[in-house]
């Protein structure tokens, strides 16, 4: 594989060099812009005008004007020329002496008398030490001396500055700043002159081939080694680059960014100095020269002049990509971007990536095709475009022109292999949710967004619901149709409620639900409405839903009323009243959301508390009189109600007691309705007499008395003793119960007046608990009562320490003491003290307070 | 990878030397590439270029016939670790190591570091003969590859012992203490570039191994560099003239 990187152009033809002469030989060339200066081998310098042009077919040609030519005046060949253009001076090695020659009249100019004599070979610093810009560094090898010398030729004079011995007898040297590289006669070696420190190179046999030392950039050279390479050396000495490999009989060679160009006996070469390859091999006999000069590489046989025009960058990166050789094409771009102002550079480079990631992409080589995507910062949507009907049909979107890519669609990438098509979509799927998070900026989201879902949707994937959930921007005039056509009734209710149309998405729902459509989604997609509508603040399609959710499920339908969350504004407020009244027809609902209300929220009105109770009790005398109730049922439903009926003080008491007192089953019931109206002896009564349920009757004491004083309660357990010690009932008093309360509550009752009461029958044992407990708590309350009344005194008199201390001493007013405000002294005992304790005259102190109050009255 | 190293500057650099046909190539590219194939003679030299953490590092591969032996010390040049490479059924290809090779790595870093390798174990040991243990699959699709060697079981000519010699002896050469370097178990290897066995562990113990020198480097550059960017410290406490 090859690349074109040169076209081969001709630039002087045989005729115009030596007309019919046929021994005439070309032996240097020259060329400064546009001006070609040929050496010959009898003598001539010829001087041409070299005009570039473009042909009709576009292609570069050139056109040579010959201006002059110049006999130098002697039988020997030119060896070399060198242009010192800021002079106007050719440098000209003939005859082995180096000669000055104005460039465009091309006549000898005095040199100051000093000539260089059996030069054998010289060469211009390109990368000149001197400041000076009328001044050309040059580096001088002579025959038969082992040393360079270092000359400055100026317009008028050429002074040898420095001459630097060497180990051997140099043959060819190229000149960088201080450093000479050097082709001695059997190996290479950089010398510092300034310095004179000196690097070997590697070994070269000089005498058997010619050495090739060039200078390709700054601190660079390109050496021709053993076996035919081309090997790159710096001035430290290190390569930096791998070799090039020429053939063994490589004539000459020098660069074109990014290419080394070699020319041998049959052909031009053409290797990529980035990754050392052969690139291009050009037909060329009886080469003789080639050099670059200022980017344009001039190549000679013995006879005519042609120039190797490098082909545009572009041109070699497009066909490189043409021919999917994307990492070659990539390194020469990047190579390229020293040859190309910044701003037209990253667009090609851009451009160039996003082709190379196409390619890879139409190869399945997703990764590399992300990396190239992602480096070239592509327009998503060139790559949305290739699947067909993703991008909204709204969109604007039309492919770059020129293109990126050869591929049509999809279809036409994979030839209908479902497997492969498969796998470009799981690509798009990646690239997509990547691009998604991490440029939301891009500019492109509806695009992005809407093309995924349809992949999603497609595929069957799991993120379908979490891109709906979050924030997105699918379009839904182009989605709903996709989802519906792909069976995503579920999804597609999540765009509508995205959208701001939670009617439609509730439709879509409930109809799911109904399985009036098929989507299995969600098996708990009741429970979803339910909760969806329950956190909905459009409290019209909570109404309107309602029915329906309750005649399917009570229980979680209400839900929709109850789990409303609280910190609402006024919107979406639900007044428990309207939902009281809807609720008439669902009792379980209902129950339920008044549970809600008096329990949770713990609403404070009566209305609902007693309508609670009321379903309550209801509940309870409709199970009594059923008769398969189940004992659990029932107790179930009691202990709701005894509970509300103890612990609500809201309700209507009356209301319940009416209701309640026929039945004689409910009998504590009823206890606790007559303990809420403080009717406590026929509470007891109920207790003691009826249920004859003593534990529940002291129960019953401790609860009505619970938010009383001491006193109540006192009361009330003592009305409880007189129920059991009361004679005139059936079955007389009740000891034991007596004894037990007694000796369980000793610290209640008030001992002296149970003692009175007491049977004079009772023995002391019998009553023990009830009596230590009652004589410790009296104890208990003096000792308690004593340390009260210690505490007490001893505050008292702290104050009066304190009293005492801040009244202070005396205060002393005689006649001699002169009053603070007026200076005056005292004739009378009365005065008045000023905090501190210092005395004043009473009628001082009334005129103060007067100023102080007229100037606050005036500020 | 490639794309991102392909502008960049190496940190380090290491270079393989050793005779020729002894795998030089081939363990590159088993590193690289994953793969065994058939290599042709190195012309010149080539490298790679790996990226290792946040460092670059070349690898140099060289020519081992005799025509490029003069190359070898430009690329030693100022090389941070050579490996040095035999072929573990050919006796004379360790003895070239000592002979020919040793004196190249004259122009290496003073602080270089050295690996001897025995190449082409799976030759001489039937345990490593099987694919890679670390599930590199053999690509069916690749042409059976000849060796220069018959495949039977070849008698192995060089044995770990002489390869601990060399490197005492690679350390005699540079003057070093052996008690100073790292020890010679450490720094031999016998490895196939066939089967990819302990190829990776040698190069990737031996970049860890060439990190300080990294860093070093790294030091050195930067104290002798001026940052214009960063603000200068300036001292106030000295009183100004005109203060």
């Amino acid at each position: 594989m090859s690349v074109k990187a040169f076209e081969l152009v001709p630039a002087v033809e045989r005729e115009q060099v030596m007309g019919d002469k046929v021994r005439i030989n070309i032996e240097c060339i020259e060329c400064c812009g546009k001006h070609l200066y040929l050496g010959t081998n009898d003598c001539f310098i010829h001087h041409f005008l070299l005009e570039e042009h473009t042909t009709a077919k576009g292609m570069p040609a050139y056109n040579a004007q010959k201006l002059l030519h110049k006999f130098l005046g002697l039988k020997k060949p030119v060896l070399e020329l060198k242009a010192a253009s800021a002079l106007e001076r050719l440098i000209v090695l003939c005859d082995s002496t180096i000669t000055v020659v104005d460039m465009v009249t091309l006549e000898p100019v005095p040199t100051g008398g000093n000539k260089l004599k059996g030069v054998t070979a010289f060469c211009i610093n390109e990368n000149p030490v001197t400041g000076d810009p009328f001044c050309v560094e040059m580096a001088v090898v002579s025959a038969r001396k082992r040393a360079v010398q270092i000359c400055l030729v100026y317009e008028d004079r050429l002074q040898v500055l420095k001459e630097v011995t060497t180990p051997e007898q140099p043959c060819a040297l190229s000149l960088d700043g201080y450093f000479i590289c050097l082709a001695l006669s059997t190996q290479y070696m950089i010398l510092n002159y300034s310095t004179a420190a000196s690097q070997d190179l590697f070994p070269y046999d000089c005498e058997e081939r010619k050495p090739i030392v060039k200078r390709i950039g700054r601190e660079e050279f390109l050496l021709a080694a053993p076996g035919g390479l081309g090997m790159f050396a710096n001035a430290e000495g290190i390569s930096q680059r791998a070799p090039v490999s020429w053939s063994e009989n490589v004539i000459a060679a020098s660069v074109c960014f990014p290419y080394v160009v070699a020319l041998d006996e049959g052909f031009v070469t053409v290797h990529s100095m980035l990754d050392q390859q052969l690139k291009q091999t050009l037909p060329f006999r009886d080469g003789h020269l080639l050099q670059d000069f200022e980017g344009k590489v001039v190549l000679a046989s013995t006879k005519a002049v042609y120039i190797l025009v490098p082909l545009p960058l572009e041109r070699q990166i497009q066909d490189l990509l043409a021919s999917h050789r994307v990492e070659e094409a990539l390194t020469l771009t990047e190579a390229a971007q020293r040859n190309i102002p910044k701003e037209k550079y990253q667009i090609l480079y851009k451009r160039i990536l996003q082709q190379a990631g196409f390619i890879q992409f139409g190869q399945l080589k997703f990764l590399e095709a992300k990396e190239h995507f992602r480096k070239g910062l592509l327009d998503v949507r060139e790559l949305i475009s290739l699947y067909p009907l993703l991008l909204p049909s709204s969109s604007t979107f039309t492919r770059c022109h020129p293109p990126l890519h050869e591929f049509a669609d999809l279809n036409h990438l994979t030839q209908g292999d479902k497997e492969k098509v498969q796998r470009f979509k799981r690509f798009l799927i990646s690239y997509l949710h990547e691009v998604r998070s991490v440029e939301s900026a891009n500019g492109f989201r509806e695009d992005v967004d809407t093309a995924l879902l349809k992949l999603y949707a497609e595929t069957g994937h799991d993120s379908l619901l979490d891109l709906l959930a979050s924030d997105n921007a699918c379009l839904l005039t182009d989605c709903a149709p996709w989802l519906e056509k792909h069976l995503k009734y579920f999804a597609l209710g999540l765009l509508y409620h995205y959208n701001g149309q939670d009617s439609a998405a509730l439709q879509m729902w409930v109809k799911i639900v109904k399985g009036d459509l098929q989507d299995s989604t969600r098996p708990d997609l009741f429970e979803y409405v339910v909760d969806f509508l329950s956190f909905c603040s459009n409290l019209d399609l909570v109404w309107r839903h309602a029915d329906w959710l309750l005649q399917k499920d009570q229980k979680i339908g209400v839900q929709i009323f109850t789990k409303r969350p609280d910190s609402e504004g006024k919107r979406g407020q639900l007044n428990p009243d309207d939902v009281i009244g809807y609720l008439q027809k669902h009792n379980k609902a209902l129950v339920l959301y008044l549970e809600h209300l008096v329990l949770e929220k713990r609403l404070k009105k009566e209305k609902y508390h007693t309508h609670l109770a009321v379903l309550y009790a209801d509940r309870v005398l409709g199970l009594m009189s059923r008769p398969t109730v189940t004992e659990e049922q029932l107790s179930a439903a009691r202990q709701k109600l005894q509970q509300l009926l103890k612990e609500s003080n809201l309700y209507r008491v009356q209301l319940l007691s009416n209701k309640l007192q026929d039945s004689e089953l409910l009998l504590p019931e009823r206890a606790t309705l007559h303990g809420k109206l403080e009717e406590h002896d026929k509470a007891l009564h109920i207790l003691v007499h009826q249920l004859k349920d003593s534990p529940a009757a002291e129960e019953y004491c401790s609860w009505a008395s619970v938010n009383q004083d001491q006193a109540y309660r006192q009361n009330l357990f003592h009305q409880l003793l007189s129920v059991y010690l009361d004679p005139d009932v059936p079955g007389g008093p009740q000891t034991v119960a007596a004894v037990d309360l007694l000796n369980r509550h000793a610290n209640v009752f008030d001992a002296v007046r149970v003692l009175d009461l007491l049977p004079e029958e009772w023995s002391l044992p019998l009553l023990r608990p009830f009596l230590c407990g009652a004589l410790r708590s009296s104890v208990h309350a003096r000792c308690t009562s004593r340390v009260a009344v210690g505490l007490a005194r001893a505050e008292n008199l702290q104050l009066k320490h304190d009293r005492l201390k801040y009244r202070g001493g005396p205060i002393l007013v005689s006649e001699k003491k002169g009053c603070q405000l007026c200076h005056n002294t005292f004739s009378e005992p009365d005065c008045a003290c000023l905090p501190g304790g210092k005395p004043v005259h009473i009628h001082c102190v009334t005129k103060k307070a007067l100023i102080s109050s007229i100037s606050e009255l005036f500020t | 990878m490639p794309q991102a190293t392909r502008t960049k500057k190496p940190d380090v650099k290491v270079v393989i030397l050793g005779d020729m046909n002894v795998g030089k190539t081939s363990l590159l590219h088993r590193y690289t590439e994953r793969k065994f194939k058939d290599t042709i003679s190195t012309v010149g030299g080539a490298f790679f270029m790996k990226q290792w953490g946040p460092y670059n590092i070349s690898i140099w591969d060289t020519a081992g016939r005799e025509q490029f032996h003069g190359l070898g010390s430009m690329y030693c040049r100022g090389a941070a670790a050579v490996i040095l490479t035999y072929d573990v059924t050919n006796w004379q290809s360790l003895a070239e190591l000592e002979n020919r090779f040793l004196s190249l790595t004259d122009t290496a870093n003073a602080d270089c570091i050295f690996a001897i390798v025995g190449n082409k174990a799976d030759l001489t040991d039937t345990r490593i003969q099987g694919p890679d243990t670390d599930g590199e699959q053999v690509d069916e699709r690749q042409p059976v590859v000849t060796c220069p060697t018959s495949p039977a079981i070849l008698h192995k000519q060089v044995s770990r012992e002489d390869a601990i010699a060399l490197y005492s002896h690679v350390l005699r050469y540079k003057g070093l203490e052996e008690k100073a370097c790292l020890p010679a178990d450490k720094m031999c290897f016998e490895t196939s570039a066939k089967t990819g066995y302990n190829v990776d562990s040698l190069f990737e113990s031996l970049f860890d191994l060439v990190l300080p020198s990294i860093l070093k480097k790294r030091s050195e550059g930067e104290s002798s560099t001026v940052d214009l960017e960063s603000p200068m410290e300036v001292k106030t406490n000295k009183a100004g003239c005109c203060s």
